[in-house]
């Protein structure tokens, strides 16, 4: 099974590394990126399946970001990470694509807990598209056989 | 504003309600006066002058009349004729037919021998030679005499005449009846004391007066009236008696006699009495009317001036508030938001120490001892604190800003008992009852309805704290009330019989991170979030308490619709 590839979007470089650092040792694999520009940089390099995005960065915001990476990957799962206590901030990013939202000061179990959803969630759409296409396989060996040449 | 300010006030809008009224009034009626008391005393004075005028006419036309009637005697007759006593009776009778003022005729030669009489008394052959009507009657040819006594002793006047017929002279004398004459000056009557007598040139009456002065005395005024001068004069005098009278006068029988005609000051202006006391009548109600409403609108003026100086200082007073909290709050929100990446970040560090140490300890790397406990105690209680500040910054957030609220009518009837069965168990726990009395008139209200429930929640809690902290388990109970008031508003209060505000925490009660409670245990914040919410709706929200006895909240909401 395909292990979960996160990425970490924030623009405090200390969250970044001690984050990184908990992880890591929980066993996950980790990306960091301290601005939205870079996060997609490193998106079209690594294949990341979660993404956790701090919504308040000075040059390209969250939902900017969390626009421009639902553009290029759509299979991507983005959690927002919002300093507001409020959840309106949070339903912004949510109907803007975002699979779930985080408040700030979030205790890392609670981080791993939504990022694992998110895997999961991810996993399934997989899971659906190759269904879907081993049915256009049932269905027309021939074209897929057309298709491939 | 000062006491002070408004008594000076109200003196000055007095003194202007006041004398702006008054003073034209009082123009006007010294103009009014002015006017009315001229034309009435020339108006007295022009009658009395008509009158004097008219009488004095019919006196000399009386006079001249009798000396016609004479005369004509003389023309028609001769002194031989005239001798015979009888044909003298037939003259005397034709001239009573002419009018009944003849006493009686008399004939007199040259020498004032009266040769033939004709009348009640006994005169002929008397001789009146030496008299001074005879004297004068035989130089001027004709004579009016004054009242005199005569040899009869009564008082009357005679008319006489001379002629002269084939060089001899004869005399003709009639008597003229003083009593008729006497009525005929003396009927003239006008008002109480109007009068009209005859005086001759010495002032002694001719004809009587009525209030006083029989024929043939002196009149004791005589000297005041003007000596003889033609027309008609007019001219107020004291008389002897202490009255003040107003006099017309005028000369008659070529300056012989003067007529009289007078009346009391009193009397002859008597409507100028009363048209000062109508004036005065009016000066005194107008004045107490124009004084009474002065008054009146005045007070009413400073009233509704203090009025809309206190709901000014009420309504400026909740803008400051209002404006101060909302400054707060949003200082207190962007404050929290701030703090927020900081609390992650340690938040995050402590996660990491606590796993860090967690693998140390697996890995036997440390030795146990007391100073792991304390140092793993440590990591926890930063980790508890991480947590308080974070379930504050949380508050401070909502506080701050709550987003849009979901404007929906609300039913009070339906809201408060929901919002009761939140806290219904919280609440028996304690032993406290709550009593709902919502009345169901109670009006729609608009507004959030998870807002509401935040309200009534921090209320109920509020009261609960309270009453445990008095009561403990037993004996509490929270009243809500609500139902229309009846400016058209709805309103909720709740009371609890808890320990009460203290009158210098009442003052802050809706400032936000005002707390009474042990550190910790509130943020400060509930009451003044309800409180930016209930204003928020346009409604108000007001707080009455005594220490030990009771504590109620009082909402008041504006009505959907």
């Amino acid at each position: 099974m395909e292990t979960m590839k996160m990425m970490l979007v924030d623009d405090e470089e200390r969250f970044l590394i001690t984050t990184e650092k908990l992880l890591s040792r929980k066993g996950y694999d980790i990306v960091t990126a301290g601005s939205g520009r870079e996060a997609l940089e490193k998106m079209r390099s690594q294949n990341v399946h979660v993404v956790i995005l701090d919504v308040k960065m000075p040059g390209m915001d969250g939902i900017e970001t969390l626009r421009a990476i639902k553009n290029e990957f759509p299979l991507v799962e983005v959690i927002m990470l919002t300093g507001h206590g409020t959840v309106e901030s949070a339903v912004d990013g949510l109907k803007a694509g975002a699979t779930d939202y985080l408040m700030k000061p979030t205790d890392v179990s609670d981080l791993i807990q939504k990022a694992e959803e998110a895997f999961e969630k991810r996993l399934r759409l997989e899971e659906k598209i190759r269904m879907a296409q081993s049915r256009r396989y049932m269905k027309s060996p021939r074209e897929i056989l057309r298709e491939e040449v | 504003m000062e006491k002070n300010h408004y008594k000076s006030m109200r003196k000055n809008i007095l003194a202007s309600m006041v004398l702006v009224p008054v003073i034209p009034l009082l123009i006007i009626l010294a103009v009014g006066y002015y006017y009315f008391t001229t034309s009435i005393e020339s108006s007295t004075i022009a009658s009395m002058q008509r009158i004097v005028g008219d009488h004095c006419q019919m006196i000399e036309t009386f006079l001249n009349e009798r000396k016609a009637d004479l005369r004509l005697v003389c023309d028609s007759s001769s002194y031989h004729t005239l001798k015979d006593p009888e044909r003298l009776q037939e003259v005397f009778v034709n001239l009573q037919k002419g009018s009944n003022a003849f006493v009686d005729l008399g004939v007199f030669n040259g020498d004032g021998i009266h040769v033939a009489y004709y009348g009640p008394y006994q005169l002929t052959g008397r001789i009146y030679g030496e008299m001074e009507w005879f004297k004068e009657v035989i130089k001027k040819g004709y004579y009016i005499s004054d009242i005199f006594l005569g040899y009869r002793n009564i008082p009357h006047f005679i008319i006489a005449m001379a002629k002269v017929e084939d060089g001899e002279t004869w005399v003709i004398r009639a008597t003229i009846d003083t009593f008729m004459f006497n009525d005929l000056v003396k009927k003239f009557r006008i008002g109480k004391t109007g009068e009209s007598y005859i005086l001759n040139r010495d002032g002694i009456f001719q004809t009587e007066r009525r209030s006083g002065g029989s024929l043939m005395s002196e009149d004791p005024d005589h000297l005041k009236y003007p000596s003889h001068h033609s027309g008609i004069r007019t001219f107020l005098a004291n008389a002897e008696d202490g009255e003040k009278y107003l006099y017309a006068t005028i000369w008659l029988k070529e300056g012989d006699w003067i007529l009289v005609v007078r009346q009391q000051k009193e009397d002859a202006f008597k409507a100028l009495r009363s048209a000062s006391y109508l004036i005065v009548l009016i000066m005194v109600i107008a004045g107490v009317l124009i004084v009474g409403l002065a008054f009146y609108r005045t007070d009413r003026i400073i009233r509704q001036m203090e009025q809309m100086e206190a709901d000014r200082e009420n309504l400026s007073g909740q803008l400051i508030r209002a404006t101060r909290l909302a400054e707060l709050g949003e200082m207190a929100a962007g404050f929290a938001h701030e703090i927020n990446n900081p609390l992650q970040i340690i938040n995050n560090e402590q996660a990491l120490m606590m796993d860090i140490w967690a693998e140390l300890k697996e890995k036997g790397d440390l030795k146990g001892s007391e100073l792991m406990t304390d140092f793993e105690d440590s990591l926890n209680e930063i980790h508890i604190q991480i947590a308080r500040c974070t379930k504050i910054t949380q508050a401070i957030l909502k506080f701050g800003r709550q987003g849009e609220p979901v404007v929906k009518d609300i039913d009070l009837q339906r809201l408060l008992p929901e919002v009761v069965a939140m806290i219904d168990q919280k609440a028996s726990v304690h032993g406290i009852q709550i009593n709902q009395e919502i009345l169901s008139d109670t009006p729609f209200i608009r507004g959030d309805s998870g807002q509401l429930q935040q309200v009534f929640i921090n209320l109920f809690n509020n009261a609960i704290d309270a009453i445990t902290t008095r009561h403990g388990v037993s004996g509490g109970h929270i009243d809500i009330q609500a139902g229309p008031t009846e400016d058209g508003k709805a309103e909720v209060s709740v009371t609890d019989n808890g320990i009460g505000i203290s009158p210098e925490n009442l003052k802050k009660i809706f400032s936000p991170f005002f707390t009474t409670k042990p550190v910790g245990k509130g943020t400060g914040l509930g009451l003044s979030i309800c409180y930016g919410i209930i204003h928020d709706m346009g409604g108000t929200m007001e707080v009455r308490s005594e220490q030990g006895v009771s504590t109620t909240f009082t909402i008041r909401f504006p009505v959907a619709g």
